[in-house]
């Protein structure tokens, strides 16, 4: 008698790989065949899997139309059978998948549009913070000020598009038509974070992008001063970086901040 | 291990993003809510959130889709901790999922797919429902799944093998009776036979839900009303057992809170006639 491990290797094979050989451990019921019988699991694997994709990037949907999504969709759901046991992270390769399979690769956009999909998708649930309260800035003292580092808050992912695919998205969200696609003459850097249990984004000008990135990396305030002054002049230098900061808090881009003298 | 039979919790629903902010605004009658365990196997954000509120003000059972229970491959432990730590959260009235597999090497296809009624598979199963239940400190809830196909190697009848499931490993069960109708019309067999070929003392939930007739066989879909054929199901299966834990599963076509609770109305009244029949019964 088959094993049960090999049964099911032999089951799933057929599932995924359209391998028959399942065929003949299963029965024939009084009304059906077992290639019928058996197709309703063949079927319902696919079809979960690309309602699934469908609801994760509705966006990207949009923007490519039923045929085109379903193409993408199915060569993803061939060549990524499901590893993981929450239906959720599913997706999770569906940017990269539609940057490197033709013909989605030449059409830049689309995979910016699935990047800022699913990076919405992962600030929605993404981990808890609370975030860095303006009264307990404004507490530390001015002279402790050039040592504070800033902590991100976890759901804040940093974008970086080479097309409008921000504006894209957005339209298509507002049921509009969407722009015609544009390569951009520098690269656009988006914030994408949750802030009052909603997922946003916003695009961040080259400064405030060079600031950002810095201090994730926990620059010093006084360094990053420092950059933001060497990257656009030192007239207000502190007084942009200062701004930047204060939208930061504002929006609660931020989860904690600390002096650090050492 | 906590062995204490869970309480009878009375009609409840399976709680869906739709429905959350009519939930959590009205107050609606229903007696508790089922969750899908995965979808707040999750870092944190609004769901969770949502999850802590509607918690606060109706009892909560958690229903998993991927424990894969039967599944010869190891047992995920990674998963098994998340749930855990989503039960300490919740603290919900019972956990179950399905007597079924969901996957071999790393792979999950996402489906309830069937077992072979062998004594190999009993043995296997009955190991993992110890080792699972062991490592969450309670006991487990298994539910019959819907199936379309039997295979040629089984040695007894899936109520046999469910029933030496509970009873060897000594979980409670979750009679989900529109599953029993549908894999009664898809393999032949006599639902009566199931309903009486299952411990009544084990179990603590039932299941009603819509699927879909495809004339040669019936596919469990979970997006239409319950028909009538399983709602006499559902009366004979409350005659059988008594008062049991009811909740109605609609996962697609998802309609307006309303429909749902009127559905669930229409459960609450078979359940109080079957009850006043006993009664008159025994009055007699």
């Amino acid at each position: 008698m088959t094993s049960l491990k090999e049964l099911q290797e032999s089951f799933q094979a057929g599932i995924l790989a359209g391998d028959d050989a399942i065929l003949g451990e299963v029965n024939d019921s009084a009304r059906e065949k077992r290639t019928v019988l058996f197709g309703v699991y063949r079927n319902a694997y696919v079809a979960r899997l690309a309602e699934i994709l469908g609801e994760d990037y509705e966006q990207t949907h949009a923007y490519l139309g039923d045929a085109g999504f379903a193409q993408l969709v199915k060569a993803y759901i061939d060549a990524n059978p499901s590893d993981q046991r929450n239906v959720r992270w599913f997706g999770r390769h569906f940017p990269d998948f539609a940057r490197e399979t033709a013909p989605f690769a030449n059409h830049r956009e689309v995979t910016e549009i699935a990047a800022l999909e699913k990076a919405l998708a992962d600030a929605f649930d993404g981990p808890d913070a609370a975030p860095l309260n303006i009264d307990a800035v404004a507490a530390i003292p001015a002279e402790d000020w050039p040592y504070l580092t800033f902590q991100p808050h976890p759901t804040a992912i940093r974008l970086a598009f080479d097309t409008n695919a921000a504006e894209i998205w957005s339209a298509l969200k507002d049921e509009t038509a969407p722009p015609a696609p544009v390569r951009l003459p520098e690269p656009q850097a988006l914030l994408v974070w949750r802030q009052d249990l909603m997922a946003r984004f916003r695009p961040l000008p080259a400064e405030e992008a060079m600031m950002w990135a810095e201090a994730a990396r926990g620059v010093r305030f006084g360094v990053l001063c420092e950059m933001v002054a060497t990257f656009a002049g030192e007239d207000e230098a502190e007084l942009r970086a200062a701004t930047y900061l204060r939208g930061w808090i504002d929006s609660g881009l931020l989860a904690g901040c600390r002096v650090e003298t050492g | 291990m906590n062995t204490t039979k869970p309480p009878y919790l009375g009609f409840g629903l399976g709680l869906r993003p739709q429905h959350y902010e009519e939930i959590l605004s009205g107050s609606p009658a229903i007696d508790w809510f089922e969750v899908i365990s995965e979808n707040y196997m999750i870092p944190g954000g609004q769901p969770l959130r949502i999850l802590d509120q509607i918690r606060e003000r109706y009892p909560i059972v958690m229903h998993g889709v991927s424990l894969s229970i039967a599944s010869t491959a190891p047992l995920d432990m990674d998963y098994l901790g998340a749930l855990k730590t989503l039960a300490e959260r919740v603290n919900p009235r019972w956990i179950s999922d399905h007597l079924c597999w969901t996957g071999v090497h790393g792979v999950n296809l996402h489906d309830l797919l069937p077992v072979p009624y062998t004594q190999e598979a009993l043995d296997h199963v009955v190991d993992r429902v110890s080792q699972v239940q062991d490592f969450l400190g309670r006991r487990l809830t298994l539910e019959n799944v819907s199936s379309y196909v039997s295979f040629g190697q089984s040695e007894m009848t899936e109520w046999e093998f469910v029933t030496e499931v509970a009873n060897r490993a000594d979980c409670w069960l979750l009679f989900d009776v529109n599953n029993v109708y549908v894999s009664a019309f898809n393999h032949g067999f006599s639902t009566d036979e199931f309903l009486h070929g299952v411990p009544r003392d084990r179990v603590v939930q039932f299941h009603v839900a819509g699927h879909s007739h495809e004339e040669s066989h019936i596919i469990d879909t979970h997006d239409h009303p319950v028909c009538d054929e399983v709602w006499d199901f559902y009366r004979e299966a409350v005659t059988h057992f008594g008062p049991v834990s009811t909740m109605i599963e609609r996962d697609d076509n998802i309609p307006p809170l309303a429909e749902v609770v009127a559905e669930l109305d229409i459960a609450r009244n078979i359940a109080r006639e079957v009850q006043e029949g006993a009664q008159l019964t025994a009055a007699e």
